[in-house]
């Protein structure tokens, strides 16, 4: 696996000005996230780990430091740069899913396209195939509400893929579903890494950590431990499979 | 944004408007209510205008109407306590001084009327019966339904001729051919029969008298129009009204002079003019008023202009309400839809794409409304026409504003719903739940 890095986080600083008094929630953090990497963020509440993530999914700017994702520096873009950095270069899974109700299958993954200027008509084959990936072939017009948690977490993890994004991002992608749910989608996750994406996940369950070949702990905003895991410590059979 | 895009927009928020059906719907109600009343008011307001100035060009724009007017007590005490008289009014002299003094006179129509019952076998009927000259129904603009209007050589030898308006005709003559036939005008001392020749259509209002309805309710404008010479060999110029316990008798020669300029432009300047010639004769007694169509019809239009203008300020009060009724709605759509707008802003939608979003949305909102109200004012009017015969005119201008309006009220008040909308902070908007 290639070793170019997709993120660079050079002394990362997040301050919340609350007027009278600062609250430093990122105090410097330094990390690189390889290409192809399966990365795992851990941490306590009140760790930096949603700061970490709002930064990493370029939602939020620091108050300080770089932040390298792909070849360019996003910490200090403006509104509207961000907004195309998240619509093509990220792609984001939550563990709410957060799929939009009025859309169905088809046109719920299609959404980032659209805000890329593409045409739905163009990419329909594009978004089906994704859509066969996860399982949901044989549901394309089908409306969130009428799908199981687990089944709308599919169509999210088919909804990041969509736009070819340098990573997926996701945020306790299982923290809603139930255990047998929740070990199908991280099978999925599995599957992605395997097809070499680049995988960063938020999370405090540390069945999802297990399967990151990379663990990075946070503690009061700074990094804790980075661990680093062999592939042969893995559990997962699409591991094996691979190897 | 590309075409497509805008188009995929207009599709969504089509959905997203579906998903709320009964409030979408409401949230309508106030812009169709508004629209309509805006394109029947109008409607209704140029309907009436329009037969206003119909009316009024039936008495003929280049034509100025004298009449004569009882002057205030200006009785002579004839023999006996309850027997009066007054003289007063238009001379045939008159007449003549105007055609020859007033320039740009073209002619000059003198009409003499009292009201006398008027027979044919067992019907009878009170009309006026009005001595003029050959060419009233070029003045009046008047129709000839059939056979022929009185003639000069009738007036030379005062023969007994008649020609009465089409619904008197139909009234004494039911189902008969009037043309030929005779009535009797019954007089004071004499009975008078007078030969049918001609049936006038006489134009509505035209004449301003009284019309009678009869038992079927129709209106029936009673004329009968004889030769004026006929008219004052046999009547004279005393129109003798017998009220309760006393006689009053009008001597009035002329009861109106009706004169006709060459243009419209010639009407104004020459009323001094006429004025000064009837005066002349007259020690400041105000024996007749003067009817100038010309200026009735441009006070009807300014009225209708400033009438016009309430209209549209009704209309903007109303769309403006109807306005912030959908602006309320659309800020509670937006806190709502929080978490929607939170997962596009993550998914790469700029402020201006989810502003757009929501200005497409009210404006899909506006324009459905407006639609709606167009389409009701216009059906609402076309009923009013058709059915109940109420004159309703839709006008062109009308509709555009009522589009334009809603076009107007949906980016206004769609505007500050969509800019609180684009300006959520994506981390804050995706953690609502």
């Amino acid at each position: 696996m290639a070793d170019r890095n997709i993120i660079e986080i050079r002394n990362l600083t997040k301050i919340y000005d609350l007027g009278a008094i600062q609250v430093p929630a990122l105090k410097g953090l330094n990390f690189e996230i390889e290409e192809g990497s399966y990365t795992a963020i851990m941490g306590p509440s009140g760790s930096g780990k949603s700061t970490l993530l709002n930064i990493l999914g370029c939602l939020d700017r620091p108050t300080a430091g770089a932040y390298i994702l792909g070849n360019d520096d996003v910490a200090h873009m403006s509104d509207k740069e961000l907004s195309g950095v998240r619509g093509a270069r990220i792609g984001f899974i939550f563990q709410s899913y957060n799929l939009i109700q009025q859309l169905n299958v088809i046109e719920n993954i299609h959404v980032p396209l659209f805000y890329q200027g593409k045409d739905i008509s163009d990419y329909y084959d594009h978004c089906e195939k994704l859509a066969q990936k996860v399982g949901l072939g044989d549901r394309l017009d089908h409306r969130p509400m009428e799908l199981s948690g687990g089944q709308q977490q599919r169509v999210a993890v088919a909804r990041s893929l969509v736009n070819e994004p340098l990573m997926l991002l996701a945020d306790e992608p299982t923290g809603n579903l139930d255990s047998t749910t929740e070990q199908e989608i991280l099978d999925i996750l599995d599957e992605l890494h395997a097809e070499g994406r680049t995988l960063l996940v938020v999370t405090h369950d540390d069945a999802v950590a297990e399967r990151a070949s990379r663990v990075i702990h946070l503690k009061d905003g700074q990094v804790d431990k980075d661990i680093r895991k062999q592939d042969s410590d893995r559990k997962s059979e699409n591991q094996f499979q691979e190897a | 944004m590309p075409g497509f895009s805008i188009l995929r927009l207009i599709q969504v928020g089509f959905r997203s408007l579906r998903l709320h059906k009964l409030r979408s719907a409401l949230t309508m109600l106030g812009m169709i209510i508004g629209v309509w009343a805006v394109i029947l008011l109008v409607a209704i307001g140029e309907g009436a205008s329009r037969e206003a100035q119909e009316a009024i060009k039936a008495l003929g724009a280049q034509n100025v109407i004298i009449r004569s007017i009882k002057p205030i007590s200006d009785k002579v005490q004839l023999q006996g306590e309850m027997q009066w008289e007054s003289i007063y009014g238009l001379k045939n002299s008159d007449a003549v001084r105007i055609e020859k003094t007033v320039p740009g006179v073209k002619r000059v129509l003198p009409i003499l009327r009292h009201r006398k019952n008027v027979t044919h076998e067992q019907r009878d009927k009170d009309c006026q019966l009005i001595g003029t000259f050959p060419h009233y129904p070029q003045f009046t603009q008047s129709r000839l339904v059939a056979g022929q209007f009185l003639n000069e050589m009738e007036e030379a030898r005062k023969e007994n001729a008649c020609v009465l308006t089409m619904s008197l005709a139909g009234f004494l003559f039911p189902g008969k051919n009037p043309l030929g036939q005779e009535v009797i005008v019954r007089g004071r001392e004499s009975h008078q029969i007078f030969r049918v020749k001609g049936i006038l259509e006489e134009r509505a209002d035209s004449e301003k008298l009284p019309q009678q309805a009869d038992a079927t309710g129709h209106t029936i404008l009673a004329n009968v129009y004889i030769p004026l010479s006929t008219f004052k060999a046999l009547y004279g110029i005393k129109d003798i009204d017998l009220s309760v316990g006393s006689i009053s008798v009008n001597t009035v020669e002329l009861s109106e002079i009706r004169v006709e300029f060459g243009s419209v432009d010639e009407v104004v300047p020459a009323l001094p003019l006429i004025r000064e010639a009837l005066d002349k004769v007259r020690k400041d007694k105000v024996d007749y008023e003067i009817q100038v169509p010309i200026n009735e019809l441009n006070a009807l239009k300014a009225q209708k202009a400033r009438d016009t203008w309430l209209l549209m300020l009704i209309a903007c009060i109303s769309l403006l309400v109807g306005g912030i009724g959908i602006m309320n709605i659309m800020l509670a759509t937006v806190t709502e839809r929080t978490q929607e707008i939170g997962v596009r802003r993550a998914l790469g939608a700029t402020q201006i794409d989810i502003s757009v979003q929501f200005l497409v949305e009210t404006l899909i909102l506006c324009l459905i409304g407006g639609t709606i109200g167009v389409l009701g004012g216009c059906g609402n009017a076309a009923f009013f026409h058709y059915i109940l015969h109420h004159t309703t005119i839709v006008t062109e201008w009308s509709v555009i504003a009522a589009f334009g309006l809603s076009v107007g009220v949906g980016l206004t008040f769609g505007l500050y719903p969509a800019w609180s909308a684009a300006r959520l902070d994506p981390i804050e908007a995706l953690r609502h739940a």
